[in-house]
């Protein structure tokens, strides 16, 4: 009998979804889908308030990436107090600079170490109650005491410039409410109180090298687990095409590395960029524009941005993405579970990055403000740590927010989400006489190494998991999973 | 940025933004001029992994959170252990999982209490109900009379 599998919630994400596959009479896969069931509208109810509110409000809309949300409503506020990103102070780039790489460095490590390794420590068949953060504490105490150090850190960094770990304030149209001071930027480097940046970069280099052990014993699983082709987006530096974070053009590639996206300002976003709507998910589906919703959509970030970037200017993460590259031949690299690797480095890039701004007399400095004149419109695009994150506000003569569009990095991954879940479905699930918890924790492995953060792309309030539910070919539910 | 000199930690849970859930941030906010100087105070929207660091530095700890049950006198101050959770999310785990950390990942066990105040309404709104209010009260009247006054606060960890 035909039946419809339902993973309700997929666990270990950010935010709640749900994943229907649909069986035919023999269990052979008809479709998959990868719902977002939940829905904001944070768009519409920013409308009518101050612009100098957006950077505030907006962070809201996530507990785990604030800091992104914050920084790209910024600089879109930025521009409408006539500030573009090269006129802001020197000071003010620095130490958002900062407080940017300490969010991504944080959220990558708790993704890392709290979501991510249960899966590779364990394995994907193993026992559901322990393959989970606590499992991890009590078999691996020394990694799972590093997990949580380094995110504290980022924690500490995001503290040190916006005031508080979550839903802090650091910045103010045209600049930054306040400097660093000296004794405060000690309390990173002096290894005294918490583990310097130094050891969080030693740490980093070390958990690569776990990665690429791992690499090596799994080669096979890490490189063809729902591989399979797509776009690649995200930011690049102007000056040399290398990884950019905080402010960048935007660069897109097909799956073999051809240009599709060829370096293009931010404010010119919305002459590439479409999004289309599926009656059975919240999220949309971003696409290029030229090239069309079926072939125009991108992954974004850690593995979007390495395989779209240059070089990374530091000189530890520069290394590691050489050794990256090689592993794939140098060539574009489309497997999904190679993303955890992309993010690893990504960590010491930020780690490297932390202390050279640290280090850096300039964020003790006074020179925060700019000032310019006004504008009507603003656009501010960041790499968050999920991927590129577009806010873009129209204010009328009244100071009032009249729109708001923001295209978040999980919405982005949307097509690409729904395209490793089919992966899975067809390549694992289908034609098997019996779908164990093992297999579908599968769908689950695939979603997590996208990072998804479904509060945000939703733009949502409330329960946070994930499901899964099978149903036969005349709507019947025949097996769900909800954890 | 913590030094850890001190040895107590009261830890404030919840999110003004929600109306009653907001007791654990008003009960540090209304009790953190009265407290001695050798506790510290923390607010958190929920309690996560890396807070088993944080209690690792600490002697006792006392967990203050909205209660959505109605409690007998609106107020539960009860002793809370180390248990072996698996929860799902990664960002809301409960005192008794962050504990098991503590123990399983530093080795360290501190006196710990939670500190339930029951709530009436848990909505997107600011400011707490009149009951909560009323609860809030109390809960800080035996919060003082137990390990403020009848004790010094130095001993409270014995």
């Amino acid at each position: 009998m035909a039946q419809k599998l339902v993973i309700d919630p997929v666990t270990r994400v950010e935010g709640h979804g749900k994943v229907t596959i649909h069986l035919d009479d023999h269990n052979n896969v008809k479709d998959a889908f990868f719902h977002i069931v939940e829905f904001r509208g944070f768009e519409r109810f920013i409308q009518g308030h101050p612009y100098w509110e957006a950077p505030v409000m907006v962070q809201r809309l996530c507990g785990i990436c604030p800091v992104s949300h914050h920084l790209a409503a910024a600089k879109a506020i930025d521009q409408i107090v006539g500030v573009d990103p090269k006129d802001l102070s020197l000071p003010a780039q620095k130490i958002r600079k900062l407080m940017h790489f300490g969010q991504v460095f944080q959220s990558h490590a708790l993704h890392f170490f709290y979501l991510a390794s249960p899966d590779l420590l364990f394995g994907h068949d193993a026992d559901p109650l322990k393959r989970n953060i606590v499992g991890v504490a009590m078999e691996y105490p020394k990694l799972a005491k590093k997990g949580i150090l380094m995110r504290k850190f980022g924690q500490e960094v995001i503290k040190l410039v916006a005031g508080k770990r979550i839903h802090g304030i650091s910045t103010t149209p045209g600049g930054v409410h306040r400097r660093i001071t000296a004794k405060e930027r000690n309390y990173f480097l002096d290894d005294k109180e918490i583990p310097s940046v130094d050891t969080m970069i030693k740490w980093s280099v070390e958990i690569i090298d776990f990665m690429k052990e791992y690499h090596e014993k799994n080669k096979e699983f890490l490189d063809t687990f729902a591989a399979y082709p797509s776009g690649h987006l995200g930011l690049v530096n102007k000056e040399n095409g290398f990884l950019e974070l905080y402010d960048g053009d935007l660069r897109a590639t097909d799956s073999e590395g051809n240009i599709t996206l060829d370096d293009v300002p931010n404010d010119d976003y919305n002459e590439y960029f479409y999004e289309s709507v599926e009656k059975w998910s919240y999220l949309k589906f971003p696409y290029l524009k030229h090239l069309g919703r079926e072939k125009g959509w991108n992954r974004v970030g850690p593995l979007a941005r390495i395989n779209i970037c240059e070089g990374i200017e530091t000189p530890l993460a520069e290394k590691e993405r050489l050794v990256f590259k090689a592993a794939s031949n140098g060539k574009t690299n489309n497997s999904t579970m190679h993303t955890h690797w992309a993010r690893l480095i990504e960590i010491l890039y930020c780690a490297e990055m932390m202390k050279k701004l640290l280090e850096d007399d300039d964020i003790l400095s006074n020179d925060l403000i700019r000032k310019g004149v006004r504008r009507k419109e603003g656009v501010g695009i960041i790499e968050a740590p999920r991927g590129t994150l577009i806010h873009h506000y129209e204010v009328d003569d009244k100071d009032r927010i009249t729109r708001c569009n923001l295209i978040v990095s999980t919405t982005h991954n949307n097509e690409p989400m729904n395209q490793a879940v089919r992966w899975v479905a067809n390549n694992v699930l289908s034609g098997q006489p019996e779908i164990t918890e093992g297999m579908m924790n599968q769908i689950e492995v695939v979603i997590r190494a996208y990072d998804p953060c479904l509060s945000c792309a939703t733009h949502a309030l409330g329960q946070m998991p994930l499901e899964l539910i099978i149903y036969d070919q005349y709507g019947n539910i025949v097996d769900e999973k909800l954890r | 940025m913590k030094n850890y000199d001190n040895k107590i930690i009261v830890i404030g849970i919840g999110n003004s933004g929600r109306q009653d859930d907001g007791l654990g941030w008003a009960f540090l906010d209304e009790i953190t001029p009265k407290l001695p100087p050798n506790f510290d105070v923390e607010y958190r929207y929920q309690l996560q992994i890396e807070d088993a660091e944080l209690i690792s530095h600490y002697e006792t700890v006392f967990f203050v959170d909205a209660h959505k049950q109605v409690l007998e006198n609106g107020v539960i101050i009860e002793k809370c252990i180390p248990i072996e959770t698996h929860s799902f999310s990664s960002h809301a785990l409960p005192p008794e999982t962050i504990l098991f950390l503590a123990k399983t990942v530093y080795d360290k066990n501190p006196v710990s209490y939670i500190i339930g105040i029951s709530g009436e309404n848990f909505e997107l709104n600011i400011g707490l109900t009149n009951k909560a209010k009323n609860n809030l009260e109390k809960a800080m009247s035996q919060f003082l009379n137990n390990f403020i006054k009848q004790k010094q606060a130095t001993n409270i960890s014995q």
